[in-house]
């Protein structure tokens, strides 16, 4: 087997001990990595019904045959575990030195278990793991915690760690890794912090197994230049990912006042003009030649790193259009290692439901020193308020009760990206089925529902694009473990992830093999899922029902007086589980478990649900 | 009759302006507003009107506002 270390590092926090561990071919080449590797291991290993905070949980980094190779954009990582947001099958991936150091120390992967007695580093060098005190940061920021390892270890080294947000276990609290990436918002922060480790550091020195690596290396530098060329002609990274902003404020896509409205005049003020002109450095993962991380003075002086989600979620979402403050609010979110597009999802939730009278409070929507205040009680979980908050929208509802759910912008749990689906049938859908909960990477349709069909379709086209990319983007990107950014943004061609693939693994697999290996990765999330709620059902693959409420709908503008419908998404939603080979519950048939090769996982999951 | 131009992300740049008005004659359509505007960018493009899309061949109406996007990806 070339293309992959053929081993897995197995950490016990508890016990002190670690071993490696040899992986199959066949595992390989079912899983390839990243999330295939995440979730079969979590669903062969935890059992139903783990406390996603408890010692039983297992926290996973997970890398692909192409991570840390020297090509477009591998420079990544997946983080994943039992989710304490949504209790399902979570990760996330985040740029990261890890992806090429964990590889050069031999590991595609690493599986921490059990809980450490104090805070703990753990670091890891080539064969070497220590468990070290981290008890000097514990409390600490994100990025003080971050310079304090450099200073001991280098900055060449590969970093994961967490700040207050992860160590108060905050269930949207994240992963960090260098100076501006952040990864696993369905609660890998959390994760962590459960286990006290509160930094993991990677340094290898062996090389990375590779079918041909001259090739490799040759091609691999030749196309890190061409899609550096192509960002240049094409002028994407000027403004980055929030050149979408003025675009979803002209189709009544931006999120406004906790997706209550759609558009907003004032959003000009933080839209990707704003964001260039007011630019100070620029930042990117490694192996990247189209860096997206655009940092801006924030109101407070310090370096922000911005992008499109997390200025409309804190920013507009909130009615907050100064730059500077969105900044302020992105940095404190980074720094106690908390999620900015929870952060501002569950912050305008909070307004929105003071608003409606369902929980008394001062804080309203434009309120940015209020808001500042907030995320520092949310990240320690400070009072009733702050314990509330922390706990993520769809839980604070519960709480709260007075209807307030219908109006948690969530799915599963996981609170949405930053596109507001008020309507937009197809994207509403992908936001239903995403595996983990709303996220925007598993699918985006937006402009494939304005430009190649209607925005009044809930025709089978419209599931057919989600499905197909969910295989590219949840797929593809997320086992392989590459930055999906060159493909969706540049046009960077899906054929050379095959190309890479074999010249690292000596396998001449085409796109439709990968796409097999992405429905069975999806079939296993929701067969996790599944075993965790057994009496899982359609409905949790609904949008938030506010988005069908005519009472919500906009009053002016591209869509006013339109929603979404009831029937027609879920007209929708079937056609989405018939293309699948779903059954009703949005659960894979047996029939179609079986045809994907998952035998063993059906077999587990008939000890407690029945599949169709 | 008179149409708002409204141009998004990186096309400004080849653009040479974000938003403008415009007067075209009747039965101008959303060719004549590709033709106004110099978008020299490989970056594939979206043309929307009031929030759904506009091909090239359809007629315009006098206050639209056209609004052209590279084709975005989500991030």
């Amino acid at each position: 087997m070339t293309g992959w270390t053929g081993r897995m590092l197995r950490v016990n926090l508890t016990h002190k001990t670690s071993r490696a561990e040899s992986f199959s071919e066949e595992f390989a080449r079912k899983w390839i990595g990243g999330r295939g590797f995440a979730v079969k291991i979590l669903y062969d290993e935890l059992a139903p019904g783990v406390d996603p905070l408890g010692p039983d949980n297992k926290f996973i980094v997970a890398l692909g045959p192409i991570a840390g190779i020297p090509a477009p954009n591998t420079g990544k990582a997946v983080v994943a575990g039992k989710s304490p947001s949504t209790g399902g099958y979570g990760d996330g991936n985040l740029g990261t030195r890890v992806a090429e150091q964990l590889r050069k120390a031999g590991y595609d992967a690493l599986i921490v278990e059990g809980r450490a007695e104090r805070p703990t580093l753990l670091l890891i060098e080539d064969d070497k793991v220590e468990f070290l005190p981290a008890g000097a940061v514990w409390g600490k920021g994100t990025y003080e915690t971050n310079d304090w390892i450099y200073a001991k270890y280098g900055k060449g080294a590969g970093v994961l760690n967490i700040g207050p947000g992860g160590e108060k276990m905050v269930r949207w609290a994240v992963v960090r890794s260098l100076e501006g990436r952040a990864g696993g918002r369905t609660g890998m922060g959390a994760v962590m912090g459960s286990k006290r480790l509160k930094a993991i550091v990677v340094k290898g020195t062996k090389p990375i197994p590779q079918a041909d690596p001259e090739a490799m290396k040759k091609i691999g530098s030749e196309d890190l230049r061409k899609v550096h060329q192509i960002d240049k002609e094409t002028g994407w990274s000027i403004q980055s990912t929030d050149g979408v902003l003025a675009w979803c404020n002209e189709v009544a896509a931006l999120p406004v006042r906790n997706f209550r409205k759609t558009f907003h005049p004032d959003a000009w003020k933080v839209d990707g003009e704003r964001l260039n002109n007011a630019r100070v450095a620029t930042y990117g993962c490694p192996n990247c030649t189209m860096r997206c991380g655009i940092t801006i003075h924030d109101a407070e002086g310090r370096e922000s790193e911005l992008d499109y989600e997390n200025i409309a979620l804190l920013g507009p979402n909130l009615e907050i259009f100064d730059l500077a403050e969105v900044g302020s609010l992105n940095y404190l979110c980074d720094d106690y290692g908390i999620d900015t597009m929870s952060g501002g999802c569950v912050l305008s939730f909070y307004a929105d439901a003071i608003d409606q009278g369902a929980i008394p409070g001062d804080f309203k929507f434009g309120d940015a020193a209020g808001a500042k205040a907030l995320l520092g009680r949310i990240a320690r979980r400070e009072g009733d308020l702050g314990n509330l908050l922390a706990e993520g929208s769809l839980r604070a509802a519960r709480t709260i009760g007075k209807n307030s759910e219908a109006y948690a912008m969530q799915v599963k749990g996981l609170e949405l990206a930053a596109y507001n689906c008020k309507f937009i049938p197809g994207m509403a859908l992908a936001f239903g089925v995403a595996p983990i909960g709303a996220h925007h990477k598993e699918s985006w349709v937006i402009t494939f529902e304005l430009k190649q069909t209607s925005r009044e379709s809930y025709g089978p086209e419209k599931a057919q694009k989600v499905i197909d990319l969910q295989r590219i983007r949840g797929g593809l990107f997320e086992y392989i473990v590459a930055c999906r950014f060159p493909w969706i943004e540049l046009g960077w061609g899906l054929e050379n992830y095959p190309k890479y693939f074999k010249l690292v693994s000596g396998l001449d697999w085409t796109l439709d093999d990968f796409w097999r290996v992405s429905d069975r990765t999806y079939a296993l999330m929701k067969l996790f899922w599944l075993r965790e709620y057994p009496r899982s059902e359609r409905k949790l693959d609904y949008p938030p029902a506010v988005w069908f409420d005519p009472a919500n709908a906009d009053t002016e503008g591209p869509i006013a007086g339109k929603c979404l419908e009831y029937d027609k998404y879920d007209g929708l939603l079937q056609h989405y589980y018939d293309i699948r080979g779903y059954d009703r519950r949005g659960i894979p048939t047996k029939a179609t478990a079986l045809a994907l090769g998952l035998a063993d996982e059906v077999a587990v999951v008939e000890r407690i649900a029945k599949l169709v | 009759m008179k149409i708002t131009i409204k141009i998004i992300g990186p096309f400004v740049v080849s653009a040479g302006f974000s938003e403008k008005e415009v007067d075209l004659p009747e039965g101008a359509t959303g060719e004549a507003v590709v033709a106004l505007i110099n978008l020299n960018n490989p970056k594939p493009m979206i043309m929307t009107r009031n929030g759904e899309s506009l091909r090239p061949q359809d007629p315009l109406r006098d206050g639209d506002r056209v609004v052209i996007a590279p084709i975005y990806s989500g991030g």
